[in-house]
């Protein structure tokens, strides 16, 4: 089983985190035409490739981001949200 | 006649231990320490099993697994394999797939007729017409498969360990055990493992003549049994390669999952059979092969041998033949240039002919194709691979001991993504560019000479140090090869075939040229057409020479030609080792005990399990349900909800975040009150529901369906992190036990039990307090779901049991009786409350579901808002309602999921929720409908199982009257 | 014995000729170009040429044919999905398949034997006669049957699962078949390359030219390929090409893992899938269990194997066929499956002209192959979707009109 490292409680198996999907921001709700809301909604960045992700490590209750190469499925670093700068 | 030989210093046998068993239903000797088919072969048997297409009779091939010519049956298990499972005293055993034994099996006259079966040949034939396919299908399933499986075999539940090390050595031959040697020092945790019984690896059969091995294996292990850092598993092999230096070590008990910082990969190569007519007559059979039977079972492999090498390994295994005293007639080494080692002129010297430049042209075979009667041999010439028959000569022998080359057994590293190179001089695959904490060592890596191998071993081990943090000096091999260990190409062709590549699956030369020729020219389609490496030994033995095969047709070099994938497992690995203990782990709720000494039917709830129904005396299941929801309705009746999902919002924001989270308005909501809290997606798409109860200005306390309550809180946890508000969440589901209460009596039980007022005006619906309930603190909530008078009591879940009691003791004589989830979902449907994964789909939204009402379009946001105001534009195209039916129906069982069907005969919707209730005395129910045929009255039609449309009509709700108009 | 055999092979012509030509050089420009030589992207190309006369065509693939999601699915060919939509396409897919071992002249060893989708709950048995309600909408053979019917069909199955999730009933669908899946490739290859169709393998696309929004043609690492069509059927891979066409799709790349087990003696009859239990199993005619799970849990873009999964699936199916205990697993592999919000594919034209999507087939494309290459054939043809596939266009997200087969929220493969 892989192991992924949650930025609290340190390097565990990947059976204790949950995928939580890419990354994305949100567009301005107000501002945003129906179609590009849609495609917010909807699209995804599916290309491999270095891609943030929301991690969940679940008996901790931590979200976490994780900057993965989805091609090689290697883990660059993970930190916690809005602490990039800090990792 | 016996093979058997006196005692040998090298061999596994437990000479002390006699034990007898039966082999097609004649008794056998042997001792303890044999294998079934060493003992079979000391005993002289030469038929060992039957090959899988052709029912061509086969006996010791590689003896090590690499194939599967002796697979076994003993009235218990199935396609056990002969070569390496011990033989146990008494057992029964069987060949599997024949007809009528391994000797006469009927089904050998398919070898006579396989030319009209070329490779492929089933996709040429049978399927026209199509009407006599399934008749063709059937003759080809019987002949299908191997072995029968035993419908009664005892499911295992097989332990399975965990363990890390520093260092995995897989292998614990000569390399593996010197990479050991030389790690040990350092302190490190070492695990080297072995799928042989003993350790030695080649060094406990490779003998070559001389006492060298022997010796050196006794250093290696007196030393290595000085660290007691160091642990050595014989009698596991290694599974799979899985990610982060992941490791099953599948052993007889069980598995262990090892999970290593590095890993050293000596798993050496496996012997590769040079490719000749009837090279898989029994009596034919790899050095390796002969060698394991002298040096471990103390067994000739035959009276008189023909050695047929390419390789220094031929002559190896010759000395070891003549040193037990087999006769060698010959060698014959495909190579014009011969073998150049010294053992050449020892052999010479014991009046061995060597016959260089020659090959063996085919196998003679002894009466029945069980042995081995001669073999015919010829000059070869090297550079066109073309026997050249000018000169065959043909030697009386019983054996044929072949050597011609090897694969590297280099699964685990393929698994792990290592870049393989061909290794000209070696003719061979070794790693070019391993993956971060992999090393590779000894044949795997290319390198055959002993000594050479030793210096590897040390190699990889001085590499594995550093890559974990240890200074250690680095360590250089010299791999130069006198000659190369493997023939580029040992084939030779035969005019009549039957020169098998695959003895698996009976592939030989002539069907990967067919291959070819129809197209399937690259590996992997060669692979899929023919079927080579498909079989369950998963090429180990074919694999190579299919890869020089196909390269001799395309002329290109073996490299251009690559290699197939190689995946888990290493050895085809028992379902129920996998398996494990087979756990299904789910909740209980602190009243679980009460319930199943009640007779409560349980169901599974999301992970949890819960009473869908109680058992009483005399009474069906419906009738049951109907009984529990009467007294719901007449008295009182209370459910265990401690499966609730509870939620803490607490923090000056819990309002604003319960807004942007939640479909509903909660700023206003006051101190005291419940607010119903709808979960949207992005897309507007219900997830679930709830309510909120706001105990103080910061903190909401917050309840989820029991199967999304995990998801739900996740979801919270993720927007808080965006919102970044000033909130806190805990999710206490497991803290507070939970039980609902309902029924006109409701009121006056739990009024026994606090001295909270509960009248309508203290405690009106939709409120909230904390106070004492038998003398626990409790939250109380007036609910409304299955009954406008109902109480919601959440107790920390350790005086669950202890309400729950009181509650029986102060109401069983009012009527109170407990109800499960069916009687739930019946009385909730009463109530026309819907129900979030029952009444909706993975795809509904609010609209569709008549949820408009909870719907805040006004707030600034919240999750599915933007995505709402889409679809509010769009027309609906269905709509859930509450309908009945006809009072007094009688017809056909409407289901779940009858469908709606308009005039137009288009499906219009589903039923969502249907029940007879006892209290209304009709059938009523949710329906998907044409949303332009929503008014109360409006007639549609469902249609039944067999097909007829019954009317129903959409209703109002509540379907009860409620008690506050009672 | 039949004849064809013996003909076959007493004639002096064995081996028959090639499948294919090897074709390695392409022409510098053809009337459509088609990315993926799976089962899809030969099937169209096949249909093309057949129905549409259109056979100037070359079909370009990164490894060899076959090798993606064709070669490494179940091999379960069914219809009795969830929406009217879906039912109506796969249904047309199995009328195909039951001809097409005579149409291509290869046996596909199609063999027809039944499908339980077996219900552990009461709330799974209501999901399966939805499905089984919209398939008799349809015309298609589907019914509820209960545990007897079950155990009669498989008498070897432990209908109360070791007493872990007791089987309430199933889903029945008598069309449920197996095919040899590399052949229904090998089959669109020859049949298409018999009628003009030039395959090329190990030829990897790696670049779209588009201009003023329509497609001019590809490059490939056998040089540029002008065109005006181009087929993207390369599931697994769709975002990468989607990437080059600057389309935006939902499509998000999960393995699907799967494995088989060593050869014994054919005695299960039927397939069986058990949602709950994420299992789903048939016996091939060589005698191997051929076993899958769910997806897997996270996006990546890679076969590898894991440990749990097989771990997971064999529990699971020793719940259901206790006596496995010693059989043995030989091989796991994995594939990668496109993923749709809906659970359903991804097919039609594009915002780029004559640049057509056959994508999003999740884990149930094989089972599609021939009516998705008929009704891509059909749209590349007429640059437009044929009714059949409409529901199935790019453009429901953005309509918000999505085709809810994820409705059953089952494993359902």
């Amino acid at each position: 089983m892989k192991l992924l490292t949650c930025p609290v409680n340190g390097t565990r198996p990947l059976s204790e985190f949950v995928f939580g999907g890419e990354m994305r921001n949100m567009p301005d709700p107000a501002q945003a035409s129906d179609s590009a809301w849609a495609a917010y909604v909807y699209n995804r960045t599916g290309a491999p490739g270095l891609k943030k992700e929301w991690w969940f490590h679940s008996p901790s209750g931590t979200w976490f981001v994780a900057e993965r190469n989805t091609l090689t499925d290697q883990v660059a670093r993970t930190y916690l949200y809005g602490q990039e700068d800090k990792a | 006649m016996s093979k058997r030989l006196p005692q040998r210093a090298s061999e596994w046998l437990k000479r002390d231990k006699p034990i007898s068993f039966y082999f097609e239903g004649q008794k056998y000797q042997a001792y303890e320490g044999d294998t079934i088919s060493s003992a079979l072969w000391a005993a002289g048997e030469t038929v060992l099993g039957r090959s899988f297409k052709y029912h061509r009779p086969r006996g010791v091939l590689s003896l090590a697994n690499h194939d599967v010519n002796v697979m076994l049956a003993d009235g218990t298990d199935t396609n056990m394999r002969g070569d390496v499972l011990p033989v146990q005293d008494g057992m029964q055993l069987t060949v599997v797939n024949t007809d009528g034994g391994v000797k006469n099996d009927k089904k050998r006259f398919i070898d006579a007729i396989s030319s009209i079966l070329p490779v492929g040949f089933y996709y040429k034939a049978f399927h026209t017409p199509r009407s006599l396919f399934p008749f063709w299908e059937n003759i080809i399933r019987k002949s299908a498969g191997l072995g029968v499986v035993n419908f009664n075999y005892p499911r295992d539940l097989k332990r399975k360990l965990h363990t890390h090390c520093d260092l995995l050595i897989i292998g614990a031959g000569p390399t593996g055990l010197t990479a050991a040697l030389m790690a040990a020092p350092h302190g490190l945790n070492i695990i080297v493992v072995d799928e042989n019984a003993q350790a030695g690896g080649s060094l406990s059969y490779d003998m070559g003549g001389s006492d060298e091995s022997a010796k050196r294996l006794a250093e290696l292990l007196a030393e290595l049994a000085k660290y007691p850092n160091v642990t050595l598993r014989t009698g596991g092999y290694a599974a799979g390669y899985y990610t982060d230096h992941l490791i099953p070590i599948v052993e007889t008990t069980g598995i262990t999952k090892v999970r290593a910082k590095a890993v050293i990969v000596a798993s050496g190569a496996f012997e590769q059979p040079p490719v000749f007519r009837n090279n898989d007559l029994p009596g034919v059979m790899l050095a390796t092969a002969a060698q394991r039977l002298l040096a471990r079972y103390a067994t000739k492999p035959c009276e008189s041998a023909v050695v047929f090498a390419a390789n220094k390994q031929g002559y190896r295994a010759a000395m070891d033949l003549l040193d037990a005293g087999v006769t060698v007639k010959a060698i014959v080494d495909l190579r014009a240039e011969g073998e150049p080692c010294s053992l050449v002129d020892a052999i010479k010297s014991r009046g061995v002919a060597i016959y260089n430049g020659a090959c063996v042209y085919e196998v003679l075979p002894a009466a029945n194709k069980f042995g081995v009667k001669g073999a015919v041999i010829c000059s070869y010439d090297e550079a066109s691979a073309k026997p050249l028959l000018h000169d065959r000569f043909t030697i009386a022998c019983d054996g044929i001991i072949m050597s011609a080359g090897w694969a590297p057994a280099a699964a685990l590293l393929y698994q792990a993504g290592t870049a393989m190179r061909y290794e000209k001089s070696a003719e061979q695959f070794v790693p070019a560019k391993l993956p971060a904490g992999m090393f590779a060592a000894g044949k795997v890596n290319g390198i055959f000479d002993l000594a050479q191998r030793l210096q590897d071993g040390a190699r990889a081990a001085s590499e594995a140090l550093a890559y974990l943090g240890k200074q250690v000096p680095t360590v250089t091999v010299d791999r130069d090869y006198i000659a190369s260990p493997s023939h580029p190409y040992p084939m030779v062709e035969h005019p009549k075939g039957k020169n098998f590549v695959d003895f698996d699956e009976d592939i030989s030369i002539k069907d990967f040229v067919h291959a070819a020729q129809e197209g399937f020219d690259n590996i992997e389609l060669m692979k899929r057409f023919t079927t080579v490496g498909m079989g369950p030994s998963q090429g180990k033995h074919s694999n190579m020479n299919a890869i020089r095969i196909l390269a001799r047709i395309r002329q290109l070099p073996v490299e251009r030609i690559g290699t197939t994938t190689a995946r888990p497992f290493f050895h085809p690995t028992p379902i129920g080792h996998l398996a494990g203990r087979g756990l299904h782990p789910h909740r209980l709720t602190t009243l679980h005990g009460w319930h199943e000494a009640h007779g409560a039917e349980f169901t599974d709830v999301g992970v949890w399990q819960r009473p869908a129904w109680y058992r009483r005396a005399g009474l069906e299941k419906q009738q049951a349900i109907y009984e529990e929801a009467l007294a719901v309705r007449k008295a009182a009746g209370m459910i265990d909800v401690g499966t609730l999902g509870k939620l803490e919002v607490r923090g000056p924001d819990a309002a604003e975040f319960l807004e942007r989270f939640y479909t509903g308005s909660f700023k206003t909501q006051k101190i005291g009150r419940t607010r119903y809290a709808l979960l949207l997606d992005e897309a507007g798409v219900m997830v679930d529901d709830g309510i909120a109860c706001r105990i103080a200005e910061d903190y909401f306390y917050i309840t989820a369906s029991t199967t999304n309550a995990a998801a739900v809180y996740r979801e919270m946890q993720r927007w808080l992190q965006i919102w970044q508000l000033d909130v806190g969440l805990v999710n206490v589901t497991g803290a507070y036990g939970g039980i609902n209460l309902a029924g006109p009596a409701a009121r006056g039980i739990l009024s026994k039990l606090t001295l909270r007022p509960l009248d309508d005006a203290s405690l009106p619906f939709g409120a909230v307090c904390d106070t004492e309930i038998a003398g626990v603190p409790a939250r109380l909530i007036r609910v409304g779901f299955v009954s406008d008078l109902a109480f919601e009591m959440h107790v920390p879940a350790g005086s669950t049991q202890h309400v729950w009691n009181a509650l029986l003791e102060n109401g069983v004589a009012e009527g109170l009786r407990p109800f499960g989830t069916d009687t739930q979902r019946l009385l909730r449907l009463e109530m026309g409350n819907h129900l979030i994964g029952q009444d909706t789909d993975g795809l509904t939204q609010p609209f569709e579901a008549g949820s408009d009402g909870a719907i805040q379009f006004a707030k600034p946001f919240f999750i599915g808002q933007r995505s709402l105001q889409i679809i509010a534009r769009k027309p609906l195209n269905k709509r859930l309602v509450p309908f009945t039916l006809s009072e007094g129906y009688q017809g056909e069982t409407i289901n779940e999921c009858n469908l709606v069907i308009g005039t137009d005969g288009n499906i219009k919707g589903r039923v969502t929720s249907i029940a007879f209730s006892p209290t209304v005395g009709r059938f009523i129910g949710f329906a998907y409908v044409d949303p332009a045929n929503v008014a109360e009255g409006a007639a549609f039609n469902i249609r039944t199982d067999s097909g007829s449309l019954v009317m129903a009509r959409v209703a109002a709700t509540p379907f009860v009257q409620l008690q506050s108009e009672a | 014995m039949p004849l064809r055999l013996l003909k076959y092979a007493l004639s002096r012509k064995h081996p028959a000729p090639r499948f294919f030509r090897d074709c390695t050089e392409p022409k510098k420009s053809y009337d459509a170009v088609i990315i993926g030589g799976g089962g899809h992207g030969l099937a169209a190309a096949y249909y093309l040429a057949k129905d549409h006369g259109i056979t100037n065509v070359a079909v370009l693939e990164k490894g060899y044919i076959g090798g993606g999601n064709t070669g490494r699915n179940t091999t379960i060919v069914r219809s009795n999905y969830l929406t009217p939509e879906g039912v109506n396409f796969y249904d047309a897919s199995v009328k195909i398949y039951e001809g097409l071992s005579e149409e291509l002249d290869i046996n596909l060893f199609y063999s027809t034997r039944g499908h339980f989708t077996l219900a552990h709950t009461e709330s799974a048995l209501r999901t399966m006669r939805w499905r089984a309600e919209v398939n008799k909408h349809v015309g298609v053979d589907s019914y509820v049957v209960g545990p007897d019917e079950i155990s009669k069909a498989c008498p070897q199955l432990d209908i109360s699962c070791s007493g872990k999730a007791p089987i309430v009933g199933a889903l029945y669908h008598g069309p449920g078949s197996i095919a040899r899946h590399d052949a229904v490739a090998w089959g669109y290859a020859r049949g298409a390359d018999s009628m003009g169709v030039e395959i090329f393998q190990n030829t990897e696309v790696t670049g779209l030219d588009i201009q003023s929004g329509k497609i001019k043609g590809v490059h490939t690492s056998r040089g540029y390929i002008a065109t005006n069509k181009v087929l993207s059927a390369v599931a697994g891979f769709t975002p990468r090409i989607t990437n080059m066409a600057g389309v935006d799709t939902p499509i998000v790349i999960h393995p699907l893992q799967a494995c088989v087990s060593e050869p014994m003696k054919p005695w299960l009859d039927t397939i069986l899938v058990s949602g709950s239990l994420h299992v789903y199993v048939s016996q091939s005619s060589r005698g191997e269990l051929v076993m899958g799970s769910s997806l897997d849990p996270y996006e990546v873009h890679s076969t590898r194997s894991s440990l749990d999964f097989v771990e997971g699936l064999t529990s699971h199916m020793l719940d259901m066929f206790p006596f496995l205990s010693n059989v043995k697993i030989v091989r796991q592999w994995a594939g990668m499956a496109d993923m749709t919000p809906d659970f359903s594919p991804i097919m039609g034209t594009t915002p780029v002209e004559g640049f057509y999507l056959d994508a999003g087939w999740g884990t149930w494309g094989f089972k599609a192959t021939p009516i998705s290459g008929k009704t891509m054939a059909a749209t590349m043809a007429n640059d437009q979707a044929p009714e059949l596939i409409k529901p199935f266009r790019l453009s429901r997200f953005e309509d918000y009109d999505l085709t809810g087969e994820k409705g059953a929220a089952s494993v359902g493969h």
